[in-house]
């Protein structure tokens, strides 16, 4: 290796530890190397890419695979700061601060979820997604690949507008996307054969949020990786979390919410809140319809309580828990 | 045992036709003789061929007047099967006849009537060698059950330290470049860079038909005798490096869970780092795996790529590599009439190759063959000329061992 890189990677290796180091000095290279698209990346050199990182700027915002910006398939304006990208199970995934960057965990729970979701559930019509927090997409994405063509409608909800128009380039670019921005022909002639997915914005906590975000209940899967880190621990994350990604993705106890207090003085600051407006809402609103699949993704330590919330308060039953590769409980279903 | 050694310029001039080479002494000296050609006959396997055809020709007179037992389908099979060898036959023997009617007229007094025998007595026996060299052998020699199979090419580095380690990575070069020339599709699924440039170990992915058969005699340890970048006072030294060729399937092959050779259940997959909380509490990259096949104790390990997702996918196919590569050795194994020639094969701790940069030589020690020139073989051109030559000597092994048969 010539010398200047075996600086770079020291430097690197101070800064995120050797093992790491070795991979992201490597992925680096990779990316600048290989543009996919032909496309350059907007870091245009390997010393500006390891001084962002030693900043703390988290990797996958710094490299780039940028899909094709065409004016045919975009009719957005093109953003400012050209998106980075994860790969996400077969899925290649447009990724852009603040929008939360797709966990490891995440990707393993979605792969297993679309293994068990079977998709002649509703023989004849659709399956019907409702994914809460959508953040890129990633979720309902991965199952619109997942299962056959056809056979599935998805609808992810987001407070973020950075997160919905992410989401819907990262639709476009898996070919899922909606029927935004497609003539009234192909909405008809080529709907039944795709499977499609449409980011919504709306504020899940709010009292109107249902009719708001032109829900269309009841949904066969209902999916989500809601904010759940507590306060205290959200103040000690660490910087490429913190200074990097919304804290609406995060902060599982927002300030301030429009929606009456959900949760008993003794829970509160628990990271919590949204499992109670989640729980609410089904419970409620006939989200969840009766042989229907509800996964939700939790923080470390919360499986517990958010089973007996969704127990107490959703009346759900089958409730069980998914594990991480890490050993972690780190899903909790639930059936009506 | 170095019938090869003789027919080594012929391997040079990168000849497609094959040299059976005992046949082809015995017919040269038919045609210098012009005598008898009762030697020709005596080749084993133009013997050999002899033997089956009157084979065929017992099972026709067995096969009864409605052909419709057990015996009989088994007789009508057979003889099917032995049809194109009859033919390769038959077509030997006209040339044959041919050729002892053209042998008088080689003395012929008239010049022209000479002449005109010489050339036909020519074509007659290139028709006769091209039989016996390439026709025969091709239907004797069963077609191989792994000519559909790509490979993984696994490199380690050996006794040497880090001179080792960048000698892996030049035959990483060397194969990459042998895998291009060839129209085969190559990727570096996985290195492990050492900071002083070499790499501790490699997986290669070679993708295209024919490859495993192609690559599977690279499986050894290969030795590299020459000055470190980093000897400072000019030392030869002897480092190896260890390759492992496994077959490949395609993926969509060995996804079928039928006769998967691989069961979920014998499967165990390991994060290889903590996270802490995990989660949303963290965003670093997090991909590495490890995978381990309970049965046999074999561990793979994946950190190349972004995701866990992809490292899970890269070490499954590494995994079935190296299952089916046990799978296809114990195989050769327990077929006891496999010559231990073949068998050998299985041995990865066989030295099978020096690379002598002092003296630009590369050696392949199983050959016995040598060929000037490294550069050309580091480039992956001289690469093949050995690949060539270590498929004919197998190919040769195999013919010997159908001939042997009764």
């Amino acid at each position: 290796m010539p010398p200047p890189s075996r600086a770079l990677l020291a430097q690197l290796s101070r800064a995120i530890g050797r093992e790491s180091a070795q991979n992201e000095f490597r992925w680096m290279q990779h990316a600048l190397a290989h543009p996919p698209n032909g496309i350059r990346p907007p870091v245009k050199t390997i010393e500006e890419m390891v001084a962002r990182r030693v900043r703390g700027e988290p990797l996958q915002y710094i490299l780039v695979r940028t899909a094709t910006l065409t004016a045919t398939r975009f009719r957005t304006a093109l953003t400012p700061v050209p998106p980075g990208s994860q790969p996400f199970g077969p899925l290649h995934l447009l990724v852009r601060p603040p929008v939360l960057i797709p966990r490891p965990e995440t990707e393993e729970w979605a792969l297993r979820l679309a293994d068990t979701v079977n998709p002649e559930a509703s023989p004849g019509r659709p399956l019907k997604i409702l994914d809460l927090c959508t953040g890129t997409g990633c979720i309902p994405l991965l199952l619109c690949h997942a299962l056959p063509p056809g056979s599935v409608r998805a609808i992810g909800v987001d407070i973020s507008e950075d997160a919905v128009q992410l989401a819907e380039e990262n639709a476009r670019l898996c070919g899922f996307s909606g029927s935004e921005g497609r003539s009234q022909e192909d909405k008809t002639a080529e709907a039944e054969k795709r499977n499609s997915f449409t980011p919504v914005l709306a504020d899940l906590m709010h009292p109107a949020f249902v009719q708001r975000a032109g829900l269309k209940p009841p949904y066969d899967v209902i999916t989500s990786n809601p904010p759940y880190i507590p306060k205290d621990q959200y103040d000690r994350l660490p910087s490429s979390v913190k200074d990097y990604e919304d804290v609406r993705a995060l902060l599982g106890d927002p300030e301030g919410t429009a929606s009456p207090p959900l949760v008993p003085e003794t829970e509160r600051q628990k990271g919590l809140s949204f499992y109670y407006r989640i729980a609410e809402l089904v419970r409620h609103h006939g989200l969840l319809r009766p042989q229907g699949t509800l996964a939700l993704e939790v923080g470390d330590g919360q499986a517990a309580d958010v089973a007996e919330i969704l127990e107490r308060d959703a009346h759900v039953r089958d409730i069980s828990v998914w594990k991480d590769l890490w050993n972690k409980d780190r899903v909790v279903l639930a059936r009506p | 045992m170095f019938r090869s050694i003789s027919t080594l310029p012929a391997l040079r001039q990168a000849r497609p036709s094959r040299h059976f080479h005992a046949c082809r002494v015995v017919l040269a000296q038919a045609q210098r003789q012009a005598g008898s050609t009762s030697s020709a006959q005596d080749a084993p396997i133009v013997q050999y061929v002899k033997r089956k055809v009157e084979e065929r020709r017992r099972l026709q007179s067995e096969l009864s007047e409605d052909a419709l037992s057990e015996e009989d389908i088994r007789r009508v099979r057979k003889i099917r099967e032995l049809e194109p060898l009859q033919e390769a036959w038959a077509e030997w023997n006209r040339a044959r006849q041919s050729l002892e009617e053209t042998l008088p007229l080689l003395n012929d007094p008239d010049p022209t009537m000479r002449s005109m025998a010489e050339e036909d007595y020519a074509a007659l026996s290139e028709n006769m060698n091209n039989l016996v060299e390439n026709t025969f052998p091709a239907l004797l020699v069963p077609p191989s059950h792994t000519g559909h199979l790509s490979a993984i090419i696994e490199l380690r580095a050996g006794v040497g330290g880090s001179e080792s380690a960048l000698f892996v990575a030049d035959l990483v070069r060397m194969y990459t470049r042998a895998a291009q020339s060839m129209g085969w599709d190559v990727n570096l699924v996985s290195s492990n860079i050492l900071e002083t440039g070499g790499m501790k170990d490699a997986i290669m992915e070679v993708k295209g038909k024919g490859v495993y058969d192609a690559l599977r005699w690279e499986s050894g340890v290969h030795r590299v005798q020459r000055v470190p970048a980093t000897e400072a006072s000019g030392r030869v030294h002897t480092s190896t490096v260890s390759v492992m060729v496994l077959p490949l399937a395609e993926e969509a092959e060995s996804n079928s869970s039928d006769d998967d050779i691989i069961k979920m259940d014998e499967i165990k997959l390991e994060v290889m780092r903590s996270r802490g909380a995990g989660g949303q509490h963290v965003n670093k990259t997090e991909s590495a795996v490890r995978l381990t096949h309970i049965p046999t104790g074999i561990t793979v390990s994946m950190q190349d790529e972004r995701s866990q997702h992809q490292n899970r996918r890269r070490a499954f196919q590494v995994l079935r590599a190296r299952l089916m590569d046990r799978k296809l050795n114990q195989e050769m194994l327990d077929r006891r009439d496999m010559r231990r020639s073949l068998v050998r094969s299985a041995d990865r701790s066989e030295k099978i190759r020096t690379y002598n940069y002092a003296q630009d030589r590369v050696t392949d020690h199983r050959l016995g063959m040598s060929l000037k020139n490294l550069t050309s073989v580091m480039d992956g051109d001289g690469l093949q000329d050995f690949i060539r030559a270590l498929q004919q000597r197998h190919h040769d092994e195999i013919l010997e061992e159908v001939l042997a048969q009764q």
